[in-house]
């Protein structure tokens, strides 16, 4: 009696850990919201699947799944060779616009792609060599292991070194927090969250031309990469990795990303066919 | 015979179970120990598997095997152009606990001081529950606290709007969070020494700066000496609220060289720069794992582990050539 019971229990228990699916994404804070919005639509049509989702940073997201201890690792950059190897598969999702910001002080509220370059580079060291007031260039930064960063240096230093007369904060909360309270300051931010700090921070425009999605569509705007979501079939279970293929496909489809992801800030991933720079 | 009652052993006999508890008591202590013991030498371990992989072949790495003396004699800390150089923040580390120190260790002493040999009793008291109150605080409401307060009032004070982020504001910072420890355990120092020193100093003729100087803090010395090292471990082990107004610059050393908008001085206390713990903190979660970039940050992790071993193991020689 007492075996039996036992049986029926773990054949109950069996069935329903087959049915419930987990799949678990890790990595980026700044694809993070999107994806959590992306996992709550998704689990409603989708009874007996969890979506797990949790931060860390892009490279978190990039090491855990080519470790295989999560199923969809979420990046701003892409895996580096080494990642690679492991086997893990890329899916871009979103397109990600950045610009650049100003401490209210600077009056400068353009800046040509050479200048910008003198800028970070460390060439041009006060605002005035800009057109702006006489005032110490501030550049706030994130550290090297950064995907933000590692996207300005290739967009707006043409992959130059940054100058070393820089601070240097964690996360793009702490770089905006900073950029606010330092005269003269100067940084690279998604777009995101520079609209919802405007007035704290100015948005400069680059070769004339503001962070707007119509001005990457048009082509006139440069700045910007993609969100990957990298999984990793090699170390996956079939029947996570067949959620995790069907949830990237939602993310991916006309519906989610017309509806859902210009709303979070960012762009439509089939644009980039349409884009003139190539990221 | 009447001596004897309150001798006798309790007429009721142990129950089985009591036995038991009894016996096995001592292999469960045993066990907690052992737990615990494990665990401090895993922590070691691991740190020392991951660090140490920066410098030996280990499957799995990536990435080439670093020489000791390219990491730890190296001043240029940039690893995506493959330099891991990491004196800027073992300099990082000294410069801001030195700092810390040289303000703390004469405050704090001499706070003690005052609070043991001149205070009322129940100043004492207060002093002393607020000392803890101020241990228990979270290092990041200090940073907080320097980010929103104590930088701005310096760029604006001596620095003409220039930020301020750099070794003063971090070592300002770690004063106030390593003063609670070093004035009780200070205190501690003094409160054991014998009345009659002081009271025997004043009798002779001493000022108030004779006993103290020449009396009471020579005798106290050993004492006093682990309060500071015990600061100083409290200051070498702080990472968030450093991280928070150091400005994290690795590059600090050629910035410092090369800043010419102020004076030496201004240039050393306000250079953004970076040390031990705040690049951990940065970096760490934010590397390949296994590559050189990620194993060098295991090395700094091992290198504080045993920095802040070393410093309890002095303070436990200075205990016992006390005792």
């Amino acid at each position: 009696m007492n075996l039996k019971t036992f049986a029926l229990v773990a054949a109950t228990l069996g069935a329903t850990a087959a049915q419930a699916q987990t799949v678990t994404v890790m990595g980026s804070t700044a694809l993070g919201p999107l994806m959590k919005r992306a996992a709550e639509m998704y689990m409603k049509s989708h009874a007996g699947v969890q979506i797990a989702i949790s931060g860390g940073g892009s490279m978190t997201g990039l090491n855990q799944i080519a470790a295989g201890n999560c199923t969809i690792g979420i990046s701003d950059v892409y895996a580096t060779p080494d990642q690679e190897k492991a086997g893990i598969q890329n899916n871009d999702i979103v397109i990600e616009p950045f610009t650049l910001v100003v401490n209210p002080s600077v009056s400068v509220r353009n800046l040509s792609a050479q200048q910008a370059e003198a800028v970070f580079t460390g060439a041009v060291s006060n605002w005035n060599q800009v057109g702006g007031p006489d005032m110490k260039v501030i550049r706030i930064n994130r550290p090297e292991s950064s995907g933000t960063r590692a996207v300005q240096q290739k967009t707006v230093l043409g992959g130059k070194p940054f100058s070393s007369d820089q601070l240097i904060m964690d996360s793009t909360g702490a770089v905006l927090t900073a950029a606010t309270t330092t005269k003269g300051a100067v940084c690279f931010i998604e777009l995101d969250f520079a609209e919802k700090n405007k007035g704290k921070v100015e948005a400069v425009s680059y070769n004339g031309a503001f962070c707007t999605p119509e001005n990457v569509k048009a082509g006139k705007y440069p700045l910007f990469s993609y969100g990957h979501a990298y999984i990793n079939p090699a170390k996956t279970d079939a029947p996570t990795l067949a959620v995790a293929q069907d949830f990237l496909k939602f993310i991916t489809s006309q519906t989610f990303q017309d509806d859902v992801v210009p709303k979070a800030g960012y762009m439509q991933v089939s644009l980039a066919a349409k884009l003139k720079t190539k990221l | 015979m009447a001596m004897d009652a309150p001798l006798a052993a309790p007429a009721r006999p142990k129950r089985p179970w009591t036995l038991l508890a009894d016996r096995s008591a001592g292999s469960i202590f045993l066990l907690c120990t052992l737990v615990l013991v494990a665990l401090i030498l895993g922590l070691l371990g691991f740190l020392a598997w991951r660090g140490l992989g920066a410098f030996i072949a280990v499957p799995g790495n990536t990435g080439r095997v670093l020489s000791l003396r390219e990491v730890f004699l190296g001043l240029d800390w940039s690893p995506n152009q493959d330099h891991f150089g990491v004196m800027p923040f073992i300099l990082g580390s000294l410069t801001v606990v030195g700092l810390s120190i040289a303000l703390a260790g004469p405050l704090g002493i001499l706070t003690a001081v005052f609070v043991t040999q001149m205070a009322p009793k129940w100043m004492r008291a207060l002093l002393r529950q607020t000392m803890d109150l101020l241990v228990g605080i979270p290092s990041v409401v200090y940073g907080i606290f320097g980010l929103a307060t104590l930088l701005p009032f310096l760029s604006k004070g001596w620095l003409s709007d220039l930020p301020a982020a750099g070794f003063l504001a971090s070592a300002l910072i770690l004063t106030v969070m390593i003063i609670p420890t070093v004035v009780s355990l200070s205190m501690d120092a003094f409160e054991a020494l014998p009345r009659s020193l002081n009271e025997g100093a004043r009798a002779l003729g001493s000022t108030s700066w004779q006993s103290t100087a020449r009396v009471l803090i020579p005798a106290a010395w050993p004492r006093l000496v682990t309060a500071i090292v015990l600061g100083m471990g409290r200051a070498i082990g702080e990472a968030m609220a450093v991280q928070m107004v150091i400005g994290n610059n690795p590059q600090w050393i050629g910035l410092m060289r090369d800043l010419t908008d102020k004076t030496p001085i201004l240039r050393f206390l306000f250079t953004p720069a970076s040390t031990l713990t705040t690049e951990l903190v940065q970096e760490l979660p934010n590397t390949p794992a296994h590559s050189p970039w990620n194993n060098v940050l295991f090395a700094l992790g091992l290198l504080l582990y045993l920095l802040t071993m070393g410093s309890i193991l002095f303070t436990r020689r200075m205990a016992g050539k006390r005792a």
